[in-house]
């Protein structure tokens, strides 16, 4: 009896065993084959499919993949074919006049003419026009107004006549996406937020999207009328990942080709992996740590909100603080020694406008205790006391996307506190946090800027005025964070604005920079490095973008898709067979190299893993086991 | 079984489910930042576009009963709302592309456990005291003490990371084109046995110490004992006996259990980026986009409190105890 | 009117005298159990962990005071490695402790307030109330708490705010703890009300309402303290529930940075990519740990479970 009920049990783990078999063809690599799909992974997701209506770089991404701007950008960000072939500017510098591709069509055969490309720019100018002034999310309407846009016509087929109110070369800067009139034609700027722009798109880019498996991944086909060869790729897949480290894993085991945004630690594991490609480029922006200077200027209060202290009004209070912060420890220990230290809201990416402060602060606690007593700022025991005589006890608040933000803001909360004053450290969702920092101005009442200090991040365009901007009074209810408000410097922005050389534009830039710096709204702590990596045994042809500091893909235009080629790098000629034999092994065996290539880093640690916990569960089986012996030795009794 | 029972039952089930609209409504006004606020999601529009969009959600009339009215009614229809993150998409188009993932991991993972789980809960609790006991029970324990997501990540390092023998993440291979629908399956099948072995592995645990204890309880019942003292031969005391009736409350306690198994789903699928309801749960609270949460809020209770009548009804027909 | 007041006390002295000599039978009995010993000692170390953090590891090691590498391996100095900041992960690990069983110790009183105040009200007062009580319990039974408690935190973040910081702890914690009492009472309020329900048929009920007591102390002075010695197995078990789902909680996400638990610990073991790094030593310091302690409480409530109540198994 004993035996059958072994037999029994038997027979049950028959059961689990089949269902085991039925899974074992699994265990095989995957006979399916991915060869001509380039599979690009991010963890950020896309929100919508509608270019205007994006708020996240993803959804950038994918708007220039899906559509031609009007002029794209090169290796080093410079004007290049898009949808337009060629440009002119007149004598005078206001009215540019573009050329369209002859003949070029949509991805759905019709005509791609010079009428979509004006019937587009007017759209925005028409949105720019309405009480709102702006079209879907605000983010694209900048690029049209920035530039001075006024008038934009399109006398014949292959004619574009854009007329601006100055002469400036942003005309040739804006991200915005030619769209096909056929199909947007009855969108308005006031529908513009319930068009969802459904897949497969209709567009005229190198690629577009035919499938979106919302928080999964976007699926694109390649465009075989684009007006040059869209790229290597069939297909390109832009699949999402819910953390860094399974993408970063699924690149490692071959089963994706580019990661877009990896940490500093994976970085340096992806380095010594074969056939990965670890590319560290400079971020267009900076991760900031700022004051909330409402009221500066204007003396304005907010019942029940803004700053908690009149001191981060003053700009000597804040030029203190910036010598109680140590740049190059967080630049060494937040970000792993990746990215650069921050000074001016100018970011070196932008090698052509950035400057270093004519001023700069060094990090020296004394110092900062000198000119916060200069100040005024007095030390009362431990405590450092306002103008008021209130003691400072300041709230700094962050979002809770990045965890360099609570890193850095662990040193900043410890420096701060070497000069008396307390800081009580808060993450937030970033959409609490934007409703959370607004200040009436935006509009709704029920907003009070309740905060005193924040860390928080910025990416910019190629052109730097988005970021310029956020510090100006305008901004106050806007994109403005810190509330700065300074007549000086808006006067400045409105004058390089309208800068008719580089070089003036420089200079004024220059000055800007500078003034940011030592009226510190902001701390810039650190210019964030871009880390990227991708795969080198199935695609070739990676361009980064700026050549200098940049990465290939997730920069500006669709570029770096398009530089794509299907298979390895060739050798070098001089180069021996040896390493071609070797190239051309690897695109033999196409099945994913899982266990081979995978495997060297964490492998050393497997067996530690299996080790601990074969002993964690011995110890306790075996503790338990013994316990139940005498437990049911005694029970007996 | 009554129709009696039946109909109470039935009654029981609907009620809960109106009481799970209502909480629905509810806690849709507590959230934090106004609705309209949040669905503009743009800071500093004019006080125009605001009352505009005040109008077009209802939000300008009264919460009850017009609000609660008007949201019940669109609930009915399926119409759940429209995302915050996903501008514009339907709440119940994004969360059906993601049930299906979950329905297999989950329901297999199910099978299994119950499988496995309460062959060794029998059996240990049948042998008592024995080698198998000591073992089974303890490693049950340790399983039922692990959080989903940990047995996930060591999984996941052992064989993805480390052997390298099964994917790392999603359901299929990125990009795959198929020769036949058995190689679909066959890579389908590659990416789900690490999820499946870590909710099966999970369930397990509880499961068998469930069936374990329920065995035990029932061997000391007297007619188990008067069964022995017949001379019937063990087995049939076991399989005719001592089973069916260490079954009964077993199968009860495991549809009760589904509500709390929804935890370990959405780590699961987090720690494997299973497309499924659980790495949509936690994108949407990551982004806070209250309309999803709330709708697979819904999705999930009412399969819940389905499942738990289903259980009843089966259970109604099995225990002869249960009849009015 | 003296003098049913003097019986009573003197009811409750010998109660007290038949209740210490039960206890050292119990203390005997219990300690025949190997496991619950076992459950027992290994609460009283992560007490102690969790008592006084500073006495074993130092001060909570924060990004400035780190003195370790990048994700180092376990070495000599730091016998369980380092963090992506090179904070050692065993002063994070044994501060974790705190965090983690104040939180778990917090949101089982709430748990337990909230299922034995709403069991005794239900099984004593009963009609509609019981009613209505029972309806609202078994709807809590049946929801997926879990998600509830995803909706949940945020909102009660915003009511309650996150600024304070009470007895060292900070609000975000309290969100948490107030989240997972709210969503796992109604099992014990189903336990509690079926006790009340017997206990009200017993004698000394009867007695004290005969002696003119009212419901209301009826059930503080006579069901409170008979329910709670018969739900001791119950609170210890809720316990490690709410261990898990803090931990569940944290890991997706809604755990405090700044003062970090086992189970945000594993979220930004994650986050930060140690799995794939191969850097055991991040994760499996507190995971063994949440192990443990769960395990301790289930073997500490199992055994209590078959001492107290031999017949009544505690579900969960």
């Amino acid at each position: 009896m004993r035996s059958s009920t072994r037999v029994r049990m038997l027979r049950t783990f028959a059961a689990a065993a089949l269902i085991g078999a039925l899974l074992l063809p699994a265990a095989a690599p995957a006979t399916a084959q991915a060869d001509n799909v380039l599979r690009v992974g991010t963890t950020q997701d896309l929100d919508s499919m509608n270019p205007f209506q994006t708020a996240l770089v993803t959804g950038f991404e994918v708007f220039t993949l899906n559509y031609d701007l009007l002029v794209n950008f090169g290796p080093d960000l410079e004007p290049v074919p898009g949808f337009a072939e060629s440009w002119t500017q007149s004598s005078d510098g206001l009215t540019w006049t573009f050329k369209i591709h002859d003949g070029m069509t949509w991805s759905d055969g019709k005509p791609a003419t010079a009428e979509d490309a004006r019937w587009t720019l007017q759209l925005v100018l028409d949105a720019l026009a309405t009480e709102d002034g702006f079209l879907g999310a605000g983010y694209l309407d900048p690029y049209v107004s920035n530039a001075g846009v006024t008038k934009v016509e399109a006398p014949d087929a292959t004619t574009l006549v854009v007329t601006t109110d100055r002469p400036n070369a942003q005309v040739l800067q804006m991200y915005i996406p030619i769209v096909p009139k056929h199909v947007w034609e009855k969108v308005t700027p006031a529908t513009m937020s319930d068009f969802t722009n459904d897949v497969p798109i209709v567009g005229s880019g190198p690629y577009q999207a035919v499938e979106w498996q919302v928080g999964q991944f976007i699926r694109f086909e390649k465009n075989k009328s684009y007006w040059k060869d869209a790229g290597g790729a069939d297909e390109v897949i832009i699949q999402i990942f819910s953390s860094a480290d399974t993408m970063v894993q699924a690149l490692r085991t071959g089963q994706l080709d580019y990661a877009h945004g990896v940490n500093a630690d994976q970085f340096d594991a992806l380095k010594n992996e074969p056939d990965i490609a670890t590319v560290a480029g400079t971020a267009n922006g900076w991760t900031e740590f700022g004051f909330n200077t409402y009221g500066t200027g204007t003396g304005k209060t907010i019942d029940g909100g803004g700053p908690s202290t009149k001191a981060l009004q003053d700009p000597k209070f804040r030029d203190a603080i910036g010598y109680a912060i140590d740049k190059q420890q967080l630049v060494a220990r937040v970000l792993g020694g990746y990215g650069e230290v921050g000074t001016t809201n100018v970011a070196p990416f932008q090698v052509k406008w950035h400057v270093e402060p004519d001023r700069p602060r060094t990090f020296d606690i004394e110092l900062a205790k000198q000119k916060l007593d200069a100040a005024g700022y007095v030390l009362q025991g431990d405590k450092r006391l306002d103008k008021e005589g209130k003691p400072l006890n300041l709230r700094l608040y962050m979002p809770d996307s990045e965890t360099t933000y609570p890193a850095s803001a662990q040193f900043i909360q410890d420096w701060l506190k070497q000069l008396g004053i307390a800081v009580s450290t808060q993450v937030f969702d970033s959409d609490t946090l934007t409703a959370l920092m607004l200040p009436p101005e935006g509009g709704d009442p029920v907003n009070k800027a309740d905060y005193d200090l924040f860390i928080w991040a910025w990416g910019g365009d190629v052109d730097p005025n988005s970021l310029l901007e956020i510090f100006t009074c305008d901004q106050i209810g806007s994109s403005s964070d810190s509330n700065y408000c300074n007549p000086a410097y808006d006067a400045l922005f409105e004058q390089q604005n309208k800068a008719t050389s580089d070089q003036e534009r420089k200079d004024l830039l220059a000055q800007m920079q500078n003034l940011i710096y030592d009226e510190a709204p902001y701390h810039i702590l650190f210019y964030d490095a871009q880390l990227e990596a991708y795969r080198t045994d199935r695609f070739s042809g990676w361009q980064n973008q700026p050549t200098s500091n940049g990465v290939p893909l997730f920069g500006y235009g669709s570029l770096g898709y398009t530089l794509l080629k299907l298979g390895p790098a060739a050798t070098p000629e001089p180069s021996a067979a040896a390493p071609t034999a070797t190239a051309s092994g690897s695109v033999a065996s196409p099945a994913p190299s899982a266990g081979g290539g995978g495997s060297s880093g964490a492998s050393s640690s497997t067996p530690l893993i299996v080790g601990l916990i074969a002993v964690i569960a011995i110890v306790v089986v075996g503790g338990f086991a013994l316990s139940r012996r005498r437990a049911s030795a005694t029970d007996d009794e | 079984m009554g129709s009696g029972y039946l109909a109470r039952r039935l009654i029981q089930a609907f009620l809960t489910i109106v009481m799970i609209v209502v909480l629905n409504f509810i806690l849709f006004r507590l959230m934090p930042g106004s609705p309209e606020r949040a669905a503009l999601r743009i800071p500093g529009i004019s006080q125009e576009v605001y009352q505009a969009t005040r109008v077009r959600l209802g939000l300008d009339k009264p919460v009850f009963p017009d609000q609660l009215v008007a949201y019940a009614g669109s609930t009915v229809r399926g119409d759940l709302g429209y995302s915050y993150k996903y501008r514009g998409q339907p709440v119940a188009e994004v969360i059906g592309s993601r049930v299906w993932p979950t329905l297999i991991l989950f329901g297999l993972g199910e099978l299994i456990a119950i499988g496995v789980g309460l062959a060794l809960g029998a059996y240990t609790g049948w042998r008592r005291g024995g080698p198998i006991d000591y073992v089974g029970n303890g490693l049950s324990l340790i399983l039922y003490s692990m959080p989903y997501f940990l047995l996930g990540m060591i999984l996941l390092v052992i064989f993805a990371v480390g052997l390298g023998w099964l994917p790392v993440s999603g359901m299929f291979e990125l990009g795959a084109r198929y020769g036949s629908w058995v190689d679909q399956l066959g890579d389908f099948a590659a990416h789900l046995v690490l999820p499946l072995a870590t909710v099966s592995l999970g369930l397990i645990g509880q499961y068998s110490i469930l069936m374990r204890s329920s065995v035990i309880e029932t061997l000391g019942e007297d007619y188990v004992t008067t069964a022995r003292a017949k001379g019937i031969i063990d087995r049939h005391v076991l399989t005719r006996h001592a089973l069916p009736n260490a079954l009964l409350p077993t199968v009860s306690l495991i549809a009760i259990n589904l509500g709390y198994l929804i935890a370990g789903a959405i780590t699961v699928e987090v720690v494997f980026n299973w497309p499924g309801l659980g790495t949509l749960t936690v994108d949407a609270l990551t982004a806070r986009d209250y309309p999803v949460l709330q709708g697979v809020f819904l999705f999930l209770s009412i399969t819940v409190v389905l499942a738990n009548l289903a259980a009843d009804i089966v259970y109604g027909m099995l225990d002869p105890r249960v009849k009015s | 009117m003296t003098a049913p007041a003097v019986r009573a006390d003197e009811l409750r002295a010998g109660r007290l005298r038949l209740r210490l000599r039960g206890w050292r039978d119990f203390g005997a009995r219990y300690l025949q159990r190997r496991e619950g010993v076992l459950g027992a000692v290994l609460i009283g170390f992560f007490a102690l962990l969790a008592i006084a953090p500073g006495l074993f590891v130092g001060p909570l090691e924060t990004a400035t005071s780190a003195t370790g590498a990048r994700m180092a391996a376990p070495d000599a100095v730091h016998v369980f490695g380092t963090d992506e900041l090179g904070r050692d992960i065993l002063n994070l690990t044994v501060h974790g402790a705190r965090v983690s069983m104040i939180i778990g110790l917090l949101a089982t009183l709430v748990t337990i307030f909230l299922g034995v105040g709403i069991g005794i009200v239900s099984g004593f007062v009963g009609g509609w109330i019981d009613n209505v009580l029972m309806r609202i319990t078994d709807f809590f039974l049946v929801l997926p708490t879990f998600v509830l408690a995803l909706i949940l935190a945020p909102i009660l973040r915003e009511i309650i705010g996150t600024e304070a910081e009470v007895f060292g702890i900070r609000m975000t914690l309290y969100v948490i703890v107030i989240v997972i009492g709210i969503t796992s009472w109604a099992s014990t309020a189903r336990i509690v009300r079926s006790q009340t329900l017997s206990l009200k048929e017993r004698a000394f009920v009867d007695r004290a309402r005969v002696i003119g007591g009212g419901p209301g102390h009826i059930m503080w002075a006579h069901v409170l303290p008979n329910v709670l010695g018969l739900i001791v197995a119950n609170t210890v078990l809720t316990f490690a529930g709410a261990i898990l789902t803090e931990t569940s909680l944290s890991f997706i996400g809604l755990g405090d940075p700044f003062q970090p638990s086992w189970g945000q610990l594993l979220d930004a073991a994650r986050s930060s990519g140690a799995p794939g790094l191969g850097a055991w030593w991040y994760f499996m310091p507190p995971g063994v740990c949440i192990i443990l302690v769960v395990l301790a409480f289930t073997l500490v409530g199992g055994a209590l479970d078959d001492l107290l109540n031999p017949r009544l198994r505690a579900r969960r």
